[in-house]
Order: structure tokens, then C-alpha cells, then sequence
């Protein structure tokens, strides 16, 4: 709809019209920040196009191609599931193009893979699989649902109630106990009492992410009425997609604001850094290192609050009443920093593309079920950036973050350190 | 009617001839380039005269030699095949002087006499190529792209737009003074690119293959309030190089050059030829110039900095420039050099380059400013080879644009009287040249039997220049035999 | 004619199977509006196609086999480096083959002999970046940093640092240039030697192919390869800060500095430009238009309309803000003394300094120019000449007059006279008119402007970048020169005898107004056939 009633609710493509069809190709979606430009190695931040390279699979392209679906134009095909798929929705896009501008490029992109699901052509083949195991086992590994909290051992103090609710998430649930044994014993050590969902399901991530938005929103209910119903005040996460997928997008999904979920999402560095600041937890084994630090997208770019909206676009395609555009600028950037600078020994250094400027791990949101060589292929661009300063280790925010690197690594035989931020927060308080 | 009657119809009698000893004026110049006698000789005084000399000379297959002026050192306006001499010294009005945006129009037959004086007389310049001849042709000397002495300008070249004949004898203007009705315009001729391709790219360089420039607007810089000429005594002419890539990216001074003991003496002897030898005797082998200067407002304190830059440099970096404003054992050098940096040679002197045997063939090449020294160790060694006193061969290195690129000129004195000097001289430029292309060195103004050298080596080059030229001269009328048409 | 399976063939063994399709989803992508420059307007609308084929060459040589390709089997085929320019950048005819370049992005830098050597791949904010780690700097165009450098260097090039820097027509040195042909030119010392440092043709300079003035849009061949001249710089860096979209350039205010000033006339602008010129200080001086300000100040469309609901002819007529920069580039002490002679002509000519921030979000990166489409989500810079100041401001004044005739569908803006700069230490003078429209409204009136723009100068005697395949090139020809689109088409047509290099430009737009309804009844001009 280029004129007249508009809202930003995904499960309508004909909302994001207008948007798809102002795309300048400035490619401000696909550059790093000009003035962030630091010359010619790493200077982008899409990794769908830096891979892919035709246009068609940048934003720009994306945006393009968007018009030609609403409009009747384009027929579905491998190559157009592809164009949708092979991409992380990293958000990079999203904040470069409003850095000038007001369209929202993100949601055109979430608004196309709901519309490839309804009109039967999407998700890939992989997707529907890994969503079937969510159906069937609420994890998307496909694991024993009574195995989900196999990752908790005896020195872990849990509580039956508390304001904190530790929602786990799958990854750390199974593929990563490390975060989550890492994540509770700081909280223990911090004297945080916390509790656990009595029945966690999986989030939904996935779902969301590829367009399944029926089966993700019915999910989302059930997750919400449930953690609902602990009395929590506080949703605390380990892993950056869940966080995204908590804070944002079950509020978009439901139709209600972030605030509204009656509880806070927070990220653990939300959480250590406040407590750090507050002398509350202090760090003090050295950990000697020289490390970099990797902005998981979802807790970065991806991570301001939602708020529905609904409205007029009229003359200039000015829009009634006032929105106030999710830009990325708000997103948790300093949180992490501050807490690596807090440890001992440790010497950050900072990657050319850092914050809003991130270059994508390449495994989120769908892509590294259906697209493992690409995320593969992101993975090893971005270790290798990390390599370029120096670094001995990388540290990420996010289990998706940490595996992909990790499995690089391995495969590749390299000798770069992967850690999730909350190994290092562990090991500078107990060493 | 025959050509000769219609060429005399068009320009006038008095401006027309076809006299044997009147065009043997136009059949050599000072350069080495054999003979080539023209058929006529026209002079006209306006572009519409041009135009119908050109139509005539198209109708007729007549080669077409254009000449701004009766001083040449490179043979270009030498006929190659006979044809008609068109010679626009009568073409000599300055036509505007734009105070406001610094342009002065003029024809192509005003000298840097001419222009210099009249500039000055409202407090502006010209950039200049080194001490040019007083009867030279200002625009053409432009269109030629020589090289000027002042490296301080970023924009660089001085060349806007102009008019132009083309050889099928339309008049045309490139471009802003393209507009229709031009100069009666809000447009002032500014801008020298386009319309539509960038004409005057094709005409720089040409040597009248393209066209007859009838004037052109060039910039105009003003008069500094104060000048300082500062001198330095070179040992290690690398070493000063590398010392002027630092100040010259500063913006540090106005004319900036190195010049040889033998070329300083050319320049700055009074008498002949005693006071020469001595100077070229006693000179040290280089000379950094630097002339630093105030312009319109504080000009004090821009002196100040500029010379605090120089010092700390100097100090800090490079403490083996003994730069000052006197060169040693040569009192009274600065106040002699400047105006033959801002002024043409006086006319009433002989040229400098002809003042110490007669004659002088000029060797000059673009290079990257770190291989001049090697060009002159090789140069060194073909004058050698051929046994030629290099005391008798000048050289000047001109830094250009903050010294990101030079030109290298040797100035081969010879006498012109001896048939086995100019022979001797004809073949060691020949090898020189050779040799020194071989090694990196840009011949980009292709003279006479330089262009076949050049042309042999830039082949693709030169197929795209013969397209471009038949599209502009189908009929290769102008100047025919030059460059490599 | 589709391309067959035969030639996509020979074009996939050119560059691999990797890097060439025909995809309808990958063409689709390459599609050039409705967004844009110049975008949404008719010509896009009439003009443009999606292409039949992409290819994305890596090397001169897999581009001059591809050229030569095309001219065997007769397909026609624009370069495309970015895309960024609009309409004229992409397919005009069907089954066209798009060269896509951002593969070309080779990079050398030498900064002792001030230049840098890009593939059309590269862009200028990597460029800049690259210039001034090194203590260089180059002019970003207007267009903005995501500008490939060889294309904005060959229709465009300036900003308001040419005040300085000059014209980008000497900026371009040892150039490869694939003509429409097939054949390979090389230019400046390229032409003999594998190093690219000087411009200058062996007697006649073939750059003169290259662009006119504002650029010819990629119907005279593929530029490949350029050195591209860089200009020193100050050593201190220009830190980056902030997060998007708050980020700008952190200004070493002891070297390089803004300084605004509010000036008590226009008359006085020009003035202080020329004695800037006249004192030979400064490295950027450009009046600033009152609705950048407003696009600054907002945080999103709806305030900038807020800001500039409130302005009035009135208003605009009465604000006259003069931005300088200065940059120290040998010492503090000359920044210093710039500043000293800056202020003495500030002080006679009534004007007065203002607080201004020791940022750039602007000229050295251009990062800013994106938002040129934040106000209405349609712009176009319909009219920007190089001249004199003395034209500039005429220029703008007819032109604001012209504009209010067309507003709307113009975006209102009480009468602005536009944009004007000093460029060449005062030599040469800018002005620059950009307009904006609402794309989802009736734009013919926008398409009628543009050509009235046209006319107007060639009755007034403006000189104008729309030349070349800006507007009808039978329309402008006659009028500049005269003739000079003879000379064009005789050019194009020695070296593109197929015509196969971005057809039908030069006479895009002349077969635009013959095929455009609305357009048709606007012309006053003969024409012969059009291709």
C-alpha cells in the first residue's frame, strides 16, 4: 500500500510496499557505514551478497524482487527460494538503509518468507524438518524433550521461585551445556536466585525466522502464558537469537509491545555488567588473552524493543500517527565491552566491523539448516577478520555464534579460541 | 579562380604570399627538423578567415599548417607536405580580462610579451613554462602542454575553454564558451570540459593535427605582495628530491624548480661569455629554486609559516638542505631570477638558450621525480658515447604537482653554423631519446622524429588517435605528416 | 533477439559458470526503479528494462572478450559498476546483457606519487579510507561514497572540497579504456609502460573520450582500470564516532576544521567566496542550502516536514549560511593564519561565525547523501554546472523561478535558488538545483520540467550538465558548439558501428520524448529517425 492505511505487521506483504519500492541502491544495506569505512578489506556487512554477489541478493535486489512477488510479477523458483533464504535477516541491511532513510527493510524481508509459507513455496525442505522436530520434541535438534535439562549439575542452586527466570534455550540445552552451566553458576556467584521453566519449550527462533508464522505464534503463546505464570519479572537469556526472539518478535507476532509481555528480557551482559557496576560481582581471576569481541546480531542491531503500529502513509509518504523507527542505535554494544575490559589480563581488540557494522557469524535464523556452506563460508570470513587483529580468541554472546565459529575452526584446523561470553565472565570469577 | 586567388580573396592581398623567400621564414625553425617548404602563406585576422581557408584548403585536399607565432623549437609548424601556412600573429587582441573569476581570453597570437605586460599592469600572471620566449604564442605554448615552474596549485592546468576551427571548417567552441552567442552570456568560458565529449583533450598535444585554436581562455593567478627567492646548493639531487616530495605536498611556495650549473648560467649571465663560463664553472652541479611568497592579505605571516614549516623540516628531517635566501658566492641571484620566473626572456636579449652557441635541441620526458637522477647518469653516458661535452648539455628537473611527477629536460647547445654539430646532435638526441624511453621515460609531446619512437611503442594508442582523427579530418588535411597521421 | 543458448555459452566460458545468469529472480534484482535517482519518473518508467543476462567479469581481458562477444553475436550490453546512478545505468532495451563490475575491484596506492589505482569495483569511501591512513585525500562526489570511483569519475567528480581540488577531468590519469568495439585502449603512460602515474596521450590526449562534461553514461566503451589522483592531505586522523544513524567524523580541529557562518546577503556569500580566492586560503567554501539543515536536524521524514512546514519564501530569502573549510595542511600555525585571514573577511563583509561542529557527516566520506530521498522519496539533481560564480547565481535565481512553475509536483521549496559553491580557488563557480517529488503522485510534471530546464538554458545561455545523454541530444546539440552532438555521434558511431554499447544513448532521451504521450507535445525540435 503506497497510500493510505499501513501498518507494520509482517503477515502482510502489501504493508511493506512502499518500502520495497523507495530502495535507492545506495546499498547503504550492503557498505559498512561510510564513515565507518575502513578501506578496502572488510568493507562490507551483508553476507548474502558479499557471497552471492548478483545484486539480486542484496537488500537492494531483495527489495526489487519483494515488488515483483506482491505485485503478481515473479513466479516462485529454486533461485527466488534461494534469494529469500541464503540470508541471515542479520539486520545489517536494516540499520544501513536508516541510517537515511525510513523504510524498513527488515520486516519487507521477514513479510516475504511469511508470504512464500502461505502461498506454499516456502520454507526450504530442511526447515520443514528441523520444524518438525520442534513439533515434535520443542527443541530443534530433534533430541529428547526429557533430556532438556541434562546440562544442570549438582552445584548448580536453582530456585522454585524467583523474579529471574533462566530461560535456557535449545543450543545451550543440548549443544552447548557449557553456557548454560556457565550462565546459572554466575548467577549462583552473584547471588541471583533464579528458576527455571518447569516445562521449556523451544522459543521458536526458527519458525519465526523462516516465515512459519502460524506455528511460531501458536508457540509463542504457549510460551508466553508460561512463563507468565512463573510470576517472573525478569527473562534472562544466554543466547542472542532467543533474546531477539523473546523481546521482539513474539511481541510482533501477538501484536503487543515489547513492554507488554509483563516481564524484562535480558541478556546475561545485560545483567553482569549492571552487577559489575554495581560491585555486586567482581572479576578477578586474570584471564591473559588477547581477544576480540563479535556483536551477535540479535543482541546488537536486532535487539531494540518492538512496539506495534499502525497508521496512514499520505503525501511525501509521510506516515500519521508518529513511529518511532527501530534503527539499531540501541542495541547492547557497550554491555559485553565493559565486561571483557573488567577481567584481568584480557587485552580487546576490536574488529574492523564492530557493532552496527558486524559482519553476521552466517547461522542464524534459518540459514544454517538450509545453507550450511554459506554459513560456513560467513563463519571463516569473519574469523579471519578476527585473525587479522591479532587475536588469539573471539567471543560471541550466542551459542549459534560460537558453534558455527567452531565448527570452522575444527574443519579448517586453526588455532583460534571460540568462547561464549559467559565461559570468560566464569572463569575471571572462580579461575 | 585558382587557390592562390581565392586564398588572397580571403585574407587580403597584403596578408597573403606565395613568394619563395617569405615562406622560407616558415620552412624551418630552431629545432632540427629538416625543411618543409610551404605553397602559400595566409594571415588572417579573424576566425571567419580561418574558416574559409580551411573550407578551401578541404575542397582542395590542401595541406593546412597552423603557427601561432614565428618562434618554434620543435619543428611541429614545419610543413611536412607543402600546403598553406596559416600564421595568426595578426590574431594578437587580448580579449577580455575577467578580474572577478581570474580568466583572460585571447587570441593565439598573443605573445607572453603581450600578455605578461598587460597582466601585470592589473596585478596578475600567467603560469609560465621556464623563461619562455617573448614571442611565443601563450596559447599554444598551453595547448602543448609544456610544463610550468609553480607546483602550488591543486586544479593544476590552465587551459579552459576555447574556439576552435575544425579541419572540415566549422567553427566550434568547447566547453562552458559553447554556448549559443558566447561571450554575450551569463557563461564566461570557465569550464574547458565538454559539451558532449571532451574536445579539448583532443587538441592539447596536437600540433595543429586537429584544428586551428583561435583563442582560448586560460587562468590567470595574481601578483604575490612579497616574494623570498630561497636557494639551495644540491650535493645529492635524490636526496633534495626526496626533500622537495615532502614540502611540496605542503603547499610550500609558489615557483619551485632544479636547475643545472650550465642551464643556471644560460639564465643568469650578464656577459658573454666570460661571466657564463665562470657561473657554469663555479655554480655548484644543482640548484634548488623556491620561491616563497605572501599574497593578498597577511602576507607576512604566511611568509612566517610557510619558512616555520621549512625549518622544522630541515631540522628535523632533512638537515643537509642548506636552504637560504642567497645562494653562496652568488649575490643579487634571487633578485635576477624572479622576473625571469614571472616574466617572459626580454626580448631585446638573445634567448637564453640560444645566447651561449646559437642553437639548442631540448630533450624533456615525464618521470617519476626518484628516477630523474638515473635519467641523468644515462644521459650522461650516450653524451659520452657520442663524445659531447655534457658541460655543453644543460639539465633542469621541474617538479610537478607536489612533485608527484616531473619533467626532465636536457638543453643540448650546439652550433647551428656547423653542419657536423647538427648532425652529431641530431643523432645523439635520436639515441638519447631511444634510450631513455627504454628506460621509463615518457615522451608525451612526440617532436618530430620522436613521434615514429613513441607511436612504435604505444601502437594500440596510436590506432585510437587515426580513428579519432578521421572522424574530426577525413581528408587529413591538417598539418599531414606530423604525429603519427 | 533472446540471447541464445549458444552465446550464453560462449559468455559463461569467458567468466566461469558462477558468475553469469539469466535467471529471471537474478535479473528481476537488477531491475532499475521504481526507487532511485532520478527514479519513478517517466523516463525510468518508459526507458528501462530488466536485462536479459547478467555477467560478472573479473579482468580486463574477460571484459574485452565479452565486448567482443557481443559484437560478434550482436547483443547489446550496458556497464553497470554500481547501479547507483538510476535509470541511465541500466538495460534500455530487451535481452540486453548487464556487464556487472563490483568483481574489478583490484587496489594499489601509491602514496609518494599521489594516486591510486581502482577497478570499477571500487567504491570511494574505500578509496578515501585507503588516501587517508596515507595522509592523502581525494573528492568524494556528490553522489556519496558508495559512488564507484571510475564512475563518478567519469560523469561527475566534485564536491564542495573542488573549491581546492578542481576539476576531476585532471584527476584521471593512466586510464584502460574497452572500446565499444572490443578494442583495448590504454591511456596516459599505460599506453607504453605498466605504470599508471601520468594522464597525458602521447600528443593528443584520448581522455577526451572519456566523459565531455558530465559523463556519457557508458555508450562509449568500458572503463576498466584508472589511476586516479590523489591530493595531500594533513597527518592527523579524522576519528570515527558514533552509531548508526548518528555516526560522523570526528574532526583534529588544530588541522582540520568547519567553520559556519551566517552571511547578512547572498551577494555577500559570493563576496567572502571571492576573497578567500583572492587570499588563496581555504580548502572548501559552499553556501549551505536551508532544507540540508532541516534534513539534519530531523530524525526521521515526518520531522524534517515538521522543520520545514514553517519555513517561508520569506525565510529562505533571508538565510544565507557560508560553510568553509579549512585544513592545515603543512602546520597548526597555517591553519591558524587561515582562520586569521577568514575572520578579517568574515568581519568586512557583516558576517558572523557560528557554532559548529567539529564533525564531518558529509564531504570527506559522504556518508550523508543517501538522505537526499529522506523528504519525499523522489530527488534528482536536475541541473549542476561548473562556470563561474557569476553564472552560479543567475543560474539559481532563473532556476528558482523556473521551478516554481512546477510546483507542485515538485516538493515546495520557497524559492531556494539552489546550491552554489566556488571551486578552483575562485576560478570556476557551482551551482547545483535538486528537486524532489513524491513518486507515488503524478510525476509528468516533473518529466515536463526537466526538459523546460533544458530549454531554458539553452534560451538564456546557461551552460548545463545536461548535455550528452542527459536530455535530447537533438535538442541540446545545435544549441552548444555548435553541433557538438555531430562530433558525439560521429565518435560513437567509429567506434560502436553495431551500436551495441548501451543503446540507444546518446538518444535515450530523444527516443523517450517520441515514445512518452505526455512528452511528445514538448517537442520543438527536428530530429532525424531515431534508433
Amino acid at each position: 500500500m503506497l497510500k493510505g492505511k499501513v501498518s507494520l505487521d509482517v503477515t502482510n506483504l502489501d504493508n511493506f510496499e512502499y518500502d520495497m519500492s523507495k530502495c535507492i541502491k545506495c546499498k547503504g544495506c550492503y557498505w559498512v557505514d561510510h564513515i565507518y569505512m575502513s578501506g578496502m578489506d572488510f568493507s562490507t556487512r551483508c553476507p548474502s551478497a558479499t557471497r552471492y554477489m548478483f545484486d539480486s541478493y542484496g537488500a537492494y535486489g531483495k527489495m526489487r524482487i519483494g515488488l515483483a512477488v506482491l505485485e503478481g510479477r515473479m513466479e516462485y523458483s529454486d533461485e527466488l527460494l534461494k534469494t529469500l533464504y541464503a540470508c541471515t535477516l542479520c539486520g545489517a541491511c536494516d540499520v544501513g538503509c536508516k541510517r537515511n532513510l525510513d523504510l524498513e527493510i527488515e520486516l519487507s524481508l521477514e513479510a516475504l518468507r511469511i508470504k512464500a509459507v502461505k502461498d506454499g513455496k516456502g520454507p526450504m525442505p530442511e526447515h520443514k524438518k528441523a520444524a518438525k522436530k520442534i513439533t515434535e520434541k520443542h527443541n530443534r535438534f530433534g533430541s529428547p524433550h526429557q533430556n532438556r535439562n541434562k546440562w544442570l549439575t549438582k552445584d548448580i542452586k536453582v530456585a522454585k521461585k524467583a523474579d529471574v527466570l533462566y530461560f535456557v534455550g535449545c543450543s545451550a540445552a543440548y549443544a552447548n551445556p557449557e553456557i548454560a552451566r556457565a550462565t546459572a553458576k554466575i548467577l549462583n556467584a552473584a547471588g541471583t536466585p533464579f528458576m527455571l521453566m518447569d516445562d521449556e519449550w523451544c522459543c521458536g527462533n526458527m519458525l519465526y525466522s523462516v516465515g512459519m508464522i502460524d506455528e511460531a505464534r501458536k508457540l509463542a503463546k504457549r510460551n508466553l502464558e508460561a512463563v507468565r505464570k512463573t510470576g517472573a519479572k525478569t527473562l534472562l537469556v544466554s543466547c542472542a537469537e532467543g533474546y531477539r526472539t523473546w523481546k521482539v518478535d513474539y511481541p510482533k507476532m501477538l501484536n503487543i509491545s515489547t513492554d507488554d509481555l509483563g516481564f524484562k528480557v535480558v541478556h546475561l551482559t545485560e545483567l553482569v555488567d549492571e552487577l559489575i557496576k554495581q560491585e555486586a560481582l567482581k572479576l578477578t581471576k586474570p584471564i591473559d588473552m588477547r581477544l576480540t569481541y563479535h556483536d551477535s546480531c540479535s543482541l546488537s542491531r536486532l535487539s531494540e524493543p518492538w512496539t506495534p503500529w499502525k497508521g496512514e502513509r499520505g503525501k511525501w509518504g509521510m506516515v500519521s500517527p508518529g513511529l518511532e523507527r527501530r534503527r539499531g542505535s540501541n542495541g547492547v554494544y557497550q554491555q559485553p565491552r565493559d565486561i571483557l575490559k573488567a577481567i584481568p589480563g584480557v587485552e580487546l581488540v576490536e574488529m574492523v566491523r564492530m557493532k552496527e557494522n558486524a559482519f553476521c557469524c552466517g547461522a542464524g535464523r534459518g540459514t544454517q539448516e538450509a545453507f550450511p556452506d554459506f554459513a560456513a563460508w560467513a563463519a571463516e570470513q569473519r574469523l579471519f577478520e578476527a585473525k587479522t587483529v591479532g587475536a588469539e580468541a573471539i567471543v560471541a554472546t550466542c551459542p549459534w555464534c560460537k558453534d558455527n565459529f567452531a565448527r570452522v575452526v575444527k574443519q579448517n584446523g586453526e588455532d583460534l579460541k571460540i568462547y561464549d561470553i559467559s565461559e570468560l565472565i566464569l572463569a575471571a570469577i572462580e579461575g | 579562380m585558382t587557390v592562390k586567388t581565392k586564398l588572397r580573396d580571403i585574407v587580403g592581398a597584403e596578408n597573403f604570399s606565395d613568394d619563395p623567400k617569405i615562406l622560407e621564414i616558415y620552412s624551418t625553425d630552431f629545432s632540427l627538423v629538416p625543411a618543409g617548404v610551404p605553397n602559400y602563406l595566409v594571415k588572417p585576422k579573424t576566425s571567419q578567415e580561418v574558416q574559409k581557408v580551411i573550407q578551401l584548403a578541404n575542397k582542395n585536399r590542401l595541406p593546412v599548417v597552423p603557427t601561432s607565432s614565428l618562434v618554434h623549437f620543435n619543428g611541429a609548424a614545419i610543413p611536412k607536405q607543402g600546403g598553406v601556412v596559416v600564421d595568426l600573429t595578426r590574431m594578437n587582441r587580448i580579449l577580455e580580462v575577467d578580474e572577478f573569476n581570474r580568466r583572460v581570453r585571447m587570441e593565439a597570437g598573443v605573445t607572453w610579451e603581450k600578455a605578461t605586460k598587460e597582466l601585470a599592469k592589473k596585478g596578475y600572471r600567467l603560469m609560465m613554462p621556464l623563461s619562455p620566449h617573448a614571442m611565443r604564442s601563450v596559447v599554444i605554448d598551453h595547448l602543448e602542454r609544456e610544463v610550468i615552474t609553480n607546483t602550488v596549485y591543486d586544479y593544476g592546468e590552465p587551459m579552459q575553454s576555447m574556439e576552435v576551427v575544425w579541419p572540415t571548417g566549422e567553427i566550434f567552441r568547447t566547453g562552458s564558451a559553447s554556448v549559443t552567442g558566447y561571450p554575450d552570456s551569463p557563461s564566461k568560458g570557465a569550464n574547458p570540459s565538454g559539451p558532449g565529449l571532451d574536445f579539448y583533450r583532443l587538441l592539447q598535444g596536437a600540433q595543429g593535427t586537429m584544428g586551428i585554436v583561435t583563442w582560448a581562455n586560460l587562468k590567470i593567478e595574481y601578483l604575490p605582495t612579497i616574494d623570498k627567492v630561497l636557494f639551495a646548493p644540491v650535493g645529492d639531487l635524490g636526496y633534495t628530491i626526496d626533500f622537495l616530495h615532502r614540502i611540496l605536498k605542503v603547499r610550500i611556495g609558489q615557483e619551485c624548480l632544479l636547475l643545472d650549473n650550465t642551464d643556471l648560467a644560460a639564465l643568469a649571465a650578464d656577459s658573454w661569455p666570460e661571466d657564463f663560463e665562470e657561473l657554469r664553472a663555479t655554480l655548484p652541479p644543482w640548484t634548488l629554486i623556491l620561491v616563497i611568497s605572501g599574497m593578498a592579505r597577511r602576507p607576512e605571516e604566511k611568509l612566517k609559516y610557510e619558512e616555520n614549516i621549512l625549518e622544522e623540516v630541515i631540522k628535523n628531517e632533512f638537515s643537509e638542505i642548506q636552504l637560504d635566501n642567497n645562494l653562496p658566492g652568488f649575490p643579487g641571484m634571487g633578485r635576477k631570477l624572479l622576473p625571469l620566473l614571472r616574466q617572459p626572456w626580454p626580448k631585446k636579449t638573445t634567448y637564453w638558450k640560444q645566447r651561449y652557441l646559437g642553437g639548442c635541441q631540448s630533450l624533456f620526458f615525464i618521470t617519476r621525480p626518484g628516477m630523474a637522477p638515473s635519467f641523468i647518469d644515462l644521459m650522461e653516458e650516450v653524451a659520452a658515447q657520442y663524445g659531447y661535452p655534457v658541460d655543453d648539455i644543460g639539465a633542469y628537473v621541474q617538479p610537478i604537482e607536489h612533485n608527484r611527477a616531473c619533467q626532465v629536460q636536457f638543453d643540448i647547445f650546439y652550433d647551428p653554423t656547423s653542419e657536423v654539430d647538427v648532425e652529431l646532435v641530431r643523432s645523439l638526441y635520436r639515441d638519447a631519446c631511444g634510450v631513455l624511453a627504454s628506460e621509463g621515460a615518457l615522451f608525451t609531446r612526440p617532436y618530430g622524429e620522436l613521434a615514429d619512437m613513441v607511436y612504435e611503442n604505444a601502437t594500440g594508442y596510436a590506432t585510437a588517435l587515426k580513428r579519432v582523427k578521421k572522424v574530426f579530418d577525413p581528408n587529413n588535411i591538417m598539418n599531414p605528416g606530423t604525429l603519427c597521421y | 533477439m533472446a540471447i541464445s543458448k549458444e552465446t550464453y555459452k560462449v559468455l559463461e566460458t569467458i567468466v566461469g559458470e558462477e558468475y553469469i545468469s539469466s535467471d529471471p529472480v537474478v535479473c528481476e534484482g537488477y531491475r532499475s526503479g521504481p526507487g532511485g535517482y532520478e527514479a519513478g519518473l517517466g523516463y525510468e518508467r518508459v526507458m528501462t528494462k530488466i536485462p536479459g543476462c547478467v555477467i560478472l567479469p573479473l579482468t580486463t581481458e574477460e571484459v574485452q572478450k565479452i565486448v567482443r562477444a557481443c559484437n560478434r553475436y550482436k547483443i547489446p550490453y550496458v556497464p553497470y559498476s554500481t547501479g547507483w546512478y538510476g535509470p541511465r545505468s541500466h538495460c534500455h532495451v530487451d535481452d540486453e546483457l548487464l556487464i556487472d563490475l563490483k568483481r574489478m575491484d583490484d587496489f594499489e596506492i601509491d602514496e609518494k606519487h599521489l594516486y591510486a589505482v581502482v577497478g570499477s569495483g571500487v567504491i570511494y569511501s574505500q578509496l578515501q579510507e585507503e588516501a587517508m591512513k596515507r595522509g592523502c585525500y581525494i573528492i568524494v562526489g556528490g553522489g556519496g561514497s558508495q559512488c564507484s570511483a571510475i564512475a563518478n569519475m567519469l560523469g561527475d567528480g566534485w564536491s564542495p572540497l573542488s573549491y581546492r581540488i578542481g576539476l576531476p577531468h585532471r584527476r584521471i590519469l593512466g586510464t584502460e579504456l574497452i572500446l565499444p568495439d572490443g578494442e583495448l585502449v590504454k591511456m596516459g603512460s599505460l599506453a607504453v609502460q605498466d605504470d599508471p602515474f601520468w594522464g597525458d596521450g602521447f600528443g593528443p590526449d584520448l581522455r577526451g573520450l572519456l566523459r565531455g562534461f558530465t559523463g556519457l553514461r557508458g555508450c562509449m566503451g568500458i572503463v576498466t582500470k584508472m589511476a586516479i589522483k590523489l591530493l595531500p592531505f594533513q597527518p592527523e586522523r579524522l576519528k570515527p564516532t558514533g552509531i548508526s544513524p548518528h555516526t560522523a567524523l570526528e574532526l583534529p580541529t588544530n588541522r582540520v576544521k568547519w567553520i559556519n557562518f551566517t552571511m547578512p546577503s547572498k551577494e555577500a556569500m559570493k563576496d567572502a567566496m571571492f576573497e578567500m580566492a583572492r587570499a588563496e586560503i581555504g580548502a572548501g567554501a559552499t553556501k549551505v542550502p536551508i532544507f540540508w539543515r532541516a534534513i539534519a536536524k530531523a530524525s526521521c521524514k515526518e520531522e524534517y516536514w515538521d522543520i520545514w512546514s514553517k519555513e517561508s519564501e520569506e525565510t529562505i530569502s533571508g538565510f544565507h549560511l557560508l560553510r568553509v573549510l579549512l585544513v592545515g595542511f603543512g602546520s597548526e600555525e597555517q591553519l591558524e593564519y587561515e582562520e586569521r585571514v577568514l575572520n578579517d573577511i568574515i568581519t568586512e563583509l557583516g558576517g558572523e561565525a557560528r557554532r559548529t561542529r567539529p564533525t564531518d557527516e558529509s564531504w570527506f566520506k559522504n556518508a550523508d547523501s543517501a538522505g537526499m530521498w529522506l523528504m519525499c522519496g523522489g530527488y534528482v539533481s536536475v541541473d549542476y554546472v561548473i562556470e563561474t560564480l557569476e553564472h552560479a547565481l543567475p543560474h539559481g535565481e532563473n532556476y528558482a523561478e523556473l521551478k516554481k512553475k512546477f510546483t507542485p509536483p515538485l516538493m515546495p521549496d520557497y524559492g531556494d535558488p539552489g546550491w552554489f559553491q566556488s571551486f578552483e580557488l575562485g576560478h570556476q563557480g557551482y551551482s547545483e538545483f535538486l528537486v524532489y517529488w513524491d513518486p507515488d503522485e503524478n510525476t509528468d510534471g516533473v518529466d515536463h520540467f526537466y526538459l523546460e530546464t533544458s530549454k531554458e538554458n539553452i534560451r538564456k545561455r546557461f551552460y548545463t550538465s545536461l548535455l550528452g545523454p542527459h536530455q535530447p541530444l537533438y535538442l541540446t546539440g545545435p544549441a552548444y558548439g555548435p553541433n557538438y552532438h555531430k562530433w558525439l555521434l560521429a565518435v560513437k558511431d567509429e567506434f560502436d558501428p553495431n551500436f551495441l554499447s548501451h543503446p540507444p544513448v546518446p538518444l535515450a532521451h530523444d527516443v523517450f520524448v517520441e515514445k512518452a504521450d505526455w512528452m511528445r507535445p514538448m517537442k520543438d525540435w527536428k530530429s532525424p529517425k531515431l534508433p
